[in-house]
């Protein structure tokens, strides 16, 4: 592989340099592609900006690789599963106008009009959660309208860095605020079983039923934990498969990318409050482990509140973030007549971050 | 002893060393070395360090040789003559078992020693944070030890004083370690006080490529630019990297090509609170706070979150993946120029 790429290496280089020079040479050029070209240049080639001050040396992790990582336990987690489940159409379409609309068109044209100088990455990973978060079924047009609010969102705030909330999880509030009967439904039984090339292209055949977050608060039905760990139960598109999703987002937190203090506290605050509201009045409140399992607690847990940029800074205050999300999440979810109550839970403990962590930093130091 | 934070450096950049040391003199007469002692009733404790944290530091077996017993012996005689009140610590890095066992026997017979192992991470050599270890004694960063009663040397300004003061005799060379990218090979070398680094990297750089030269690290050290400048004691290492100032190939096969150079290996972003840099804090600071107040221009404000407990380490640069200077904000923020203003404002 090394010795193939060694090949294509000098000439590749030359030429990337030579346009290089052309568009920086050239105004109007540089003021329509230049942020295009860094982005792709950025992929193939490393910086040439050495370290001024001190230290001399820097780690050889940065916000390219952290991305990285973001994008592979994503592509993991729920992208492989979704092509088994629903079929490589229904996803690869999604994701085709997800990362075209969002990235390749708002974003750019976004650098143009700001005059920026590059292309975020982060923009591909909310991109990536966008059809993951909606259901199945739901019309490609959503999924553009989707990934363009979301970046938009971002943008207006001031780019990776600045995000007030998460913007995936925003531009999902205001689709089920603008569209709510297109959210409510078109949730796809997933495929089980054999797969053949019928099913890998489109999944089942348009069977849409109740998620069993919705089947529980309708009848007090509790689906299988067996098929809601593996997958065959339906939900959005990339929060059914949560073996997949736990198994990546534990790499990720293995890979120091996302903070472990974030999944154990939601996931252990879930289970505690939903243990003690499920003793106090057993009928409305669903068992702790179903609860845990169910909707999109998981990916939440791994992928939403792990965003560095929303969440809290301070580590201990990372603890009452997370015990926050998962609290308001029982809350919602047993005591209201919202059936999911995760992305509320998170949005709400986005705004919140920022006085915990001023008061968090106010007790440390005292100022 | 549990530290938080710090980095293992010796995992990260493996450095071989040519085992043979090579002696080079002075053109001009060398410069002596001069220790001016101080009062014996200021020193209460002496704390030896023998425990290079950097990779590119001179390791202990340039100086001591596997003679651990007859250095301990002199490290004795400068105890009993030169600071008869003093106790003595000395600190012995977790791998060189050799020299542990050695120590720790020493120790068993005589009280005034003790002998403390400690990781071999980066910075736990540092003076504040050995005190602190040791002692259990809050130092602040560029705050003179020897007024709170403690003298820091290391095993080769040990058996300087001993040599001149004791024996003496004059001491007018020193061990120094050459290490890096930009040079045709790593090895010691002895070198007589007052040698000019020109003389010394000639014929021993790659003329091929652009490079940059740092004394004592590139972590800690200084960049030098005028190689007329003259060796002095303080002088530990030079290291000599590869400027790596254009842009590379496939920078995830090539990673050779870019390791252990000056590169920023990545492009200057915002911050995402990662938590990266408070991770690595070996004193437990929280330095997106710093760039956080810094680039609202509250100046004033940094300085209340605890900066300056900061030991300039420069972890918190070496591990942000945004390549924000955290050090040299920190750094202009602790500035008395700041101090002046916060005094005026209040």
């Amino acid at each position: 592989m090394k010795k193939l790429l060694n090949k294509f290496e000098p000439p590749l280089n030359k030429n990337l340099d030579r346009i290089e020079t052309f568009i920086h040479t050239h105004g109007t050029v540089n003021f329509l592609f230049g942020a295009i070209f860094e982005a792709f240049d950025g992929l193939l080639r490393s910086s040439k900006h050495t370290a001024q001050t001190q230290p001399f040396i820097r780690n050889n992790m940065d916000t390219k690789k952290f991305m990285g990582a973001v994008l592979i336990a994503l592509t993991i987690g729920w992208v492989l599963p979704g092509i088994y489940f629903y079929g490589w159409q229904c996803v690869i379409s999604k994701l085709l106008v997800s990362f075209v609309v969002g990235v390749f068109a708002v974003d750019v044209i976004w650098a143009i009009i700001a005059k920026e100088d590059h292309i975020s990455e982060g923009g591909f990973v909310s991109c990536l959660l966008v059809p993951a978060i909606l259901p199945p079924q739901a019309p490609l047009w959503l999924i553009g309208l989707g990934a363009a609010m979301a970046i938009i969102f971002r943008n207006i705030l001031g780019g990776v860095g600045h995000n007030l909330v998460n913007p995936a999880l925003f531009s999902r509030l205001f689709l089920t605020i603008c569209f709510p009967s297109l959210l409510a439904t078109g949730y796809q039984m997933p495929f089980a079983g054999i797969p053949d090339l019928h099913t890998l292209r489109y999944g089942l055949d348009t069977i849409t039923h109740a998620t069993p977050l919705s089947e529980f608060k309708a009848d007090g039905t509790i689906t299988s934990y067996l098929s809601l760990l593996i997958g065959t139960a339906n939900g959005s598109l990339g929060e059914t498969c949560r073996l997949a999703l736990i198994l990546s987002g534990i790499w990720l937190v293995k890979m120091k990318v996302a903070n472990w203090r974030l999944p154990v506290s939601y996931f252990g605050s879930v289970f505690i409050f939903s243990g003690m509201f499920s003793l106090l009045s057993k009928e409305n409140v669903a068992p702790p482990v179903f609860q845990l399992l169910s909707g999109g607690l998981v990916l939440g847990a791994f992928y939403m509140i792990t965003d560095p940029i929303t969440a809290t800074y301070n580590q201990k205050a990372k603890w009452i973030y997370g015990i926050g999300c998962g609290f308001i999440t029982v809350l919602l979810r047993n005591y209201t007549t919202l059936s999911e109550g995760a992305m509320y839970a998170i949005l709400l403990m986005n705004l919140l971050a920022i006085p915990i962590q001023s008061l968090m930093v106010k007790i440390r130091y005292r100022t | 002893m549990v530290f938080k934070g710090g980095v293992n450096l010796f995992d990260a950049y493996k450095i071989r060393f040519c085992n043979i040391i090579e002696e080079i003199s002075s053109d001009t007469p060398p410069e002596v070395f001069n220790f001016t002692l101080p009062s014996e009733q200021l020193v209460k404790q002496i704390i030896v360090t023998l425990c290079p944290t950097e990779p590119w530091a001179l390791p202990n077996w340039v100086t001591l040789g596997h003679k651990t017993t007859v250095f301990l012996d002199k490290i004795k005689e400068l105890q009993t003559i030169l600071f008869p009140e003093a106790k003595c610590s000395v600190v012995i890095s977790y791998n060189e078992t050799e020299h542990i066992s050695a120590a720790k026997e020493y120790a068993a017979m005589n009280e005034w020693l003790e002998v403390f192992v400690i990781d071999a991470k980066y910075p736990y050599d540092d003076p504040v944070v050995l005190s602190k270890a040791i002692l259990n004694k809050d130092i602040n960063f560029g705050q003179d030890t020897l007024s709170r009663g403690i003298l820091v040397f290391d095993a080769q300004t040990a058996l300087a004083i001993h040599k001149s003061r004791i024996l003496n005799k004059s001491v007018n060379s020193r061990f120094i370690a050459l290490s890096g990218t930009g040079l045709k090979e790593n090895e010691f070398i002895n070198v007589q006080l007052g040698t000019t680094l020109e003389k010394i990297l000639k014929n021993r750089v790659k003329e091929t490529a652009p490079y940059r030269v740092f004394i004592n690290g590139p972590l800690r050290g200084m960049e030098i630019k005028d190689f007329a400048q003259k060796i002095d004691w303080t002088v530990n290492d030079i290291v000599v990297l590869a400027a790596q100032d254009k842009k590379v190939m496939f920078p995830m096969i090539n990673t050779d090509r870019l390791h252990f150079t000056t590169n920023l290996l990545g492009e200057l972003r915002a911050c995402v609170y990662c938590n990266f840099c408070d991770d690595i804090c070996p004193v437990n600071l929280e330095p997106a706070l710093y760039y956080q107040g810094y680039n609202r221009g509250e100046k004033q404000k940094v300085r209340s979150y605890d900066i300056e407990k900061c030991i300039e380490c420069g972890l918190c640069s070496f591990a942000c993946p945004s390549k924000i200077e955290l050090l040299r904000i920190i750094k202009e923020c602790k500035s008395p120029d700041v101090q002046n203003h916060e005094e005026i404002t209040q």
